[in-house]
């Protein structure tokens, strides 16, 4: 279930290694803001906001300079990044594991057919299912998106037209980053926040990736549900397989269909 | 693919500069107040950072999964030496880097089907793959989390390297070979292939390279480097830690390679220095005992920034222009 928000990772090439690090910024952010109010709106509005300021004060200091660099050096800085990242929340909050509890209106468990759910998980999906819309809005439905997608394609010709591609891709940017740290924040009561806790799911995002098909929407979706069942699956039978097998169904897609499930040849 | 050198075939200043520091680093480590095993534990890393240089450096490949090679090479050698399977050293460490070696080849040969930011994703995910293997499936063999206590030090026949400085003596003259090979490799037709591929991989292929198997052969050596540093790593310290899988052994790895200056060899080994020294120097001062790591970061992304070549390369730069001044 949790595997769910790392679908909203994958989508449109936005993931990067420092979402790793963002995603705890925001479960932090979320998290403060949760406890000292108490209120969980309050929450994601704080999660959403700070990182998307973040976002914002990163692109324009380093990333920027980044676009016209070889590939290899946007993965080194966006991976010390990270590092950075998740270091100052330790210097900041110390490195032991809070508890963050559940909202009071989805303590409770869910029971369809023969299966329990807690209820939280099921209002987690739900959660993660507006995002979706609302990120694939923005990209597929608006300017803003439109510009984008030209901007990846030929940033020349778009900047040609009069267009500012640099405020666009700074948008984008800071986007990307702050459903990061939405999703950091909704996965806080399930993993608890601790400042490690964004690497395992920025790896689990990337297998998505891998799984379902780069650079494609459906296949995010389709590789995150197929990651989920296989965890949970062989959690049942063979717990010590349980990561394992994830990795060898990525090793299996790759042999079979190096683009991914549902990926286009030619758009890495 | 002979290793024929290419250029000055009589330079062997190079090697002679690393012997020379080689024989010199105990001395100047015990100036700074550090011990010998501290130079140890740089020489295995800047040893292990030799193979991620000849992918990164050389060839432009950027691989997170490094670590499932060091882990592998190094619980391979131990459990061979513990079990009292293999009874010599080197032996020990040959098999490990070779069972090393062949993961890397099949590795390689499933993550350099992407390129860039897909490649450097896959291998972190094979890293884990190792990480968790390790950790559950092979736990009889590997200790879990526990890992592999009571490796035995190294020895070579009636020659016996258990002491403090026997011990860096035995990694020094690995090192050295690594180095020596290394060197012979990327001056040598086969290394002029991998830096084409680097700066242009397009181009080498048209001029009829093949760029595919040239990375796979640098990749499966990258491996092999990283065996022999994690056998050697049981080997002195008597025990074979479960973090040698980690994601952050892997990143480590890179950082260093990347403040020693990616391209050099001897690149990996300033920047373990740096980082082993650093990070000491900084846990030493309670202020800022807490955000060592955290320093070491923005250290590390102001170097990307601002200073690609890293310290070795901005020395030999510097150096190179010297020259030409003259």
């Amino acid at each position: 279930m949790a595997l769910g928000l790392t679908i909203i990772f994958g989508l449109l090439g936005f993931v990067n290694f420092a979402h790793g690090g963002l995603f705890t910024v925001g479960a932090y952010a979320g998290w403060q803001a949760y406890t000292r109010t108490g209120s969980y709106a309050l929450g994601i509005l704080a999660a959403l906001a700070v990182v998307f300021v973040l976002g914002i004060v990163i692109e324009r200091v380093l990333i920027r300079h980044y676009y016209a660099r070889p590939k290899e050096d946007q993965i080194l800085v966006t991976f010390g990044l990270g590092i950075v990242l998740v270091e100052a929340v330790r210097a900041i909050f110390t490195g032991q594991s809070q508890l963050v509890e559940t909202p009071p209106w989805a303590s409770g468990a869910l029971q369809i057919a023969d299966l329990v759910y807690p209820q939280y998980r099921v209002d987690v999906v739900g959660i993660v299912a507006l995002t979706l819309t609302a990120v694939w809005l923005i990209v597929f439905k608006t300017r803003l998106g439109l510009i984008v997608r030209a901007g990846i394609d030929d940033a020349l010709i778009v900047e040609m037209l009069g267009i500012d591609i640099g405020r666009a891709f700074m948008l984008i940017f800071a986007l990307g980053a702050a459903v990061a740290g939405l999703a950091g924040f909704v996965d806080a009561p399930i993993l608890a926040v601790n400042p490690d806790m964004g690497t395992g799911v920025l790896v689990q995002s990337f297998v998505v990736i891998v799984i379902g098909g780069v650079g494609s929407f459906g296949g995010a979706i389709v590789g995150g549900l197929i990651a989920g069942e296989i965890v949970s699956l062989t959690s049942v039978f063979a717990p010590d397989w349980a990561q394992v097998a994830l990795y060898l169904a990525m090793a299996f897609v790759l042999i079979v269909r190096p683009q991914g499930l549902l990926g286009v040849v030619g758009r890495a | 693919m002979i290793l024929r050198p290419v250029g000055d075939r009589t330079d062997w200043r190079v090697e002679g500069a690393v012997a020379l520091l080689l024989i010199v680093l105990p001395a100047a480590l015990g100036a700074f107040g550090a011990g010998t095993d501290l130079g140890t534990r740089i020489l295995i890393l800047g040893l292990f950072g030799i193979g991620v240089d000849l992918i990164f450096g050389y060839t432009g490949l950027l691989s997170f999964g490094q670590a499932a090679f060091y882990g592998t090479g190094g619980f391979v050698t131990a459990h061979l030496l513990i079990a009292h399977q293999v009874t010599n050293s080197l032996g020990a460490l040959a098999i490990g880097m070779l069972v090393a070696a062949a993961f890397g080849a099949l590795i390689g040969s499933l993550a350099l089907r992407q390129v860039g930011i897909y490649f450097a994703m896959l291998t972190l995910a094979f890293g884990q793959l190792f990480y968790f293997m390790e950790n559950s499936p092979l736990r009889a063999y590997t200790g879990s989390e526990n890992g592999l206590p009571g490796v035995p030090k190294p020895s070579v026949g009636a020659l016996d390297f258990s002491s403090s400085l026997g011990t860096y003596i035995f990694v020094a003259v690995i090192y050295f070979a690594g180095f020596f090979i290394a060197r012979r490799i990327v001056r040598s037709p086969f290394g002029a292939v991998l830096r084409a591929i680097l700066e242009n991989p397009e181009r080498a292929l048209a001029v009829g390279h093949n760029v595919p198997r040239y990375k796979l052969v640098a990749f499966t050596l990258a491996a092999a480097y990283g065996g022999l540093a994690g056998g050697l790593l049981g080997m002195f310290q008597g025990y074979m830690p479960p973090e040698a899988f980690s994601i952050d052994q892997s990143g480590e790895i890179i950082i260093m390679t990347v403040i020693g200056g990616p391209g050099t060899l001897i690149g990996p080994l300033v920047g373990a220095g740096v980082w082993t020294l650093l990070r000491q120097a900084l846990q030493n001062v309670d202020a800022i005992a807490g955000v060592w790591k955290l320093i070491l970061g923005v250290i590390f992304v102001l170097l990307i920034t601002g200073f690609r070549r890293g310290l070795a390369g901005g020395a030999i730069a510097w150096w190179q222009r010297l020259r030409a001044a003259r």
